[in-house]
């Protein structure tokens, strides 16, 4: 049956950036369809609650403070992971910094330093990930799935945010990279790019205004929500998408299709 | 530290549960087709199935996708149209509109089922160009009409007014020789997508696109297997596609939980597109 394909029991998810946000809504919903999860991030506390809650629906879950931009640090997660669980089965690489350094600033005071770090949070993360994880998803030989997070600010031109755009894109190229290279161990790799998504609820009225203020750049009159991605990442991680890799899944309203622009000056529907 | 709790989230597989959704499948005797109309069943649907053409042989394949849905405990209705024809797509999404009840899912299949002619550009007729753009792109464009007015009629509460699923080609994305009508039909049917999310997004209509790599049962493709045929050697995956690969997608963007998908073209073509 079509939703049983969907499930993930048994498997094992390395989620990076689960701490908060898109990434802690998708290893909610990869442990809500079955599987165990190692939960990272920079702040232990915030890993520490992701993974009690996946604990608290039944799953295994342990965190792993690991700061991304250091591939030592990536490739002992991975460590961590075979320690705990014995196997990876899914690698979803979604820590990156959207406001990152330098990404308001003017083409000329993006310093050196700004530029490095945005694109070693953002990319060098992904690939760290992928080669860890890919290694030890190949010594077992039964395949896996490596999932990215990139950003529709990937795929257009910016007046700010040379690093962050850059960066995002190059997560895009190098998931397509690896999707043909890693095929014939049975190891598919595909990303998410998504659009304008709210990381959390708004707290209060003010940040409900800015929420309010963006929607009517997008189609469907609203932006995202964290939650909406986990979906999306259970049938990317499970064997529901068997026949797909290398491909960028864009969840954005409809904004990119379109070109992301105030919506309101298309021609009247009418119905006759 | 607490995790963030949204009141519409769904993060269970509940979330890919079509019950009570009705889904019309147009070209529903096609390998795909029947595989995507089971999927739906399979998540919980209750389904009307249509032909593209009036061929007999393709009535007979849309009765036997309607008897394993039925066989599935869900309600299937068959019914025959030539979808090239606005008008007959119109009568037709009216009487299924009426014996379900209303229509929350369109499926549009018809490309499945080929149309590459396999010809030089300079060898294709009127004809046989106005045939493949009428049972790819206009069938396409006809149905998604038809459905429209009936969703943008229907009183829907909360965000998932209708969903709208176009099966398309990779070959909208590329050129292939000999198959200039089909690749500038595809290319339609992507951009349709695109035209058509736009237009009902914020009615709680999404439009997407499946586009598809080389199918098992694609008639063009020949023999499946690698050894014998060379264009499967380049496909990164090394093999072609099989039907029911397609069907968890379908359910996916056909579901509530995909409410922030709309306008994209998702490609099930073991990474054919990202590699040629």
């Amino acid at each position: 049956m079509v939703l049983e394909r969907l499930r993930l029991d048994g498997r094992v998810a390395v989620v990076t950036g689960a701490g908060r946000g898109l990434g802690q809504q998708m290893a909610l919903a990869l442990a809500e369809a079955g599987a165990d999860l190692v939960c990272a991030a920079r702040t232990r506390e915030q890993i520490e609650a992701t993974a009690e809650a996946v604990r608290a629906l039944g799953r295994r879950a342990i965190a792993v403070p690991t700061d991304v931009r250091r591939s030592e640090q990536c490739d002992a997660l991975i460590r961590a992971c075979l320690d705990e669980f014995g196997r990876i089965d899914v690698m979803l690489s979604n820590a990156g910094i959207g406001d990152a350094r330098g990404q308001q600033a003017e083409l000329w005071d993006v310093t050196d330093e700004d530029w490095r770090d945005t694109v070693d949070v953002n990319l060098s993360s992904a690939f760290y990930c992928a080669r860890a994880a890919s290694k030890a998803m190949i010594e077992r030989g039964q395949g896996g799935v490596i999932v990215n997070v990139a950003s529709g600010t990937g795929l257009r031109g910016n007046p700010t945010g040379f690093a962050y755009g850059a960066a995002k894109a190059g997560v895009v190229a190098l998931t397509k990279s690896l999707a043909v290279m890693l095929q014939r161990y049975s190891i598919r790799c595909n990303c998410i790019i998504p659009g304008f998504v709210a990381q959390a609820p708004a707290a209060n009225q003010e940040i409900a205004a800015v929420f309010g203020a963006r929607a009517r750049y997008f189609p469907v009159q609203r932006i995202g929500e964290a939650w909406e991605l986990g979906p999306l990442a259970v049938y990317l991680a499970s064997d529901a998408s068997s026949y797909v890799t290398g491909q960028g899944f864009i969840i954005d309203g409809g904004g990119l299709a379109g070109g992301v622009a105030p919506v309101g000056f298309a021609p009247e529907v009418e119905l006759t | 530290m607490t995790v963030a709790e949204w009141p519409d989230a769904k993060r269970s597989l509940d979330a890919y549960d079509l019950s009570g959704k009705r889904a019309l499948v147009v070209g529903a005797g096609s390998g795909v087709g029947r595989a995507i109309a089971l999927a739906l069943a399979e998540a919980g649907a209750d389904l009307a199935l249509c032909t593209v053409t009036t061929d007999g042989d393709e009535m007979v394949a849309v009765r036997k996708t309607a008897r394993q849905v039925r066989e599935l405990g869900r309600t299937a209705i068959d019914t025959a149209t030539d979808a090239s024809s606005g008008q007959g797509a119109q009568v037709m999404v009216r009487q299924v509109a009426k014996e379900l009840g209303g229509i929350d899912v369109l499926v549009n299949a018809p490309s499945a089922s080929g149309g590459f002619l396999g010809k030089p550009a300079t060898k294709v007729s009127d004809a046989e160009w106005a045939k493949v753009i009428g049972q790819n792109l206009s069938a396409t464009f006809f149905a998604c009409r038809a459905v429209g007015k009936e969703m943008l009629k229907a009183e829907v509460e909360g965000r998932a007014r209708g969903r709208i699923i176009n099966v398309a080609s990779a070959l909208g994305e590329r050129g292939l020789a000999n198959a200039s009508a089909y690749c500038a039909a595809q290319a339609g049917i992507l951009n349709l997508t695109r035209a058509l999310a736009q237009e009902w997004a914020a009615q709680g209509i999404t439009v997407n696109a499946i586009a598809l790599g080389w199918m098992e049962d694609s008639p063009a493709l020949g023999d499946p297997t690698p050894e014998a045929n060379q264009t499967v050697r380049y496909i990164p995956m090394k093999r072609a596609g099989r039907p029911d690969e397609v069907g968890p997608l379908a359910v996916y963007l056909a579901s509530d939980a995909s409410g922030y998908v709309t306008g994209q073209v998702l490609f099930v073509d073991g990474g054919l597109t990202v590699h040629l």
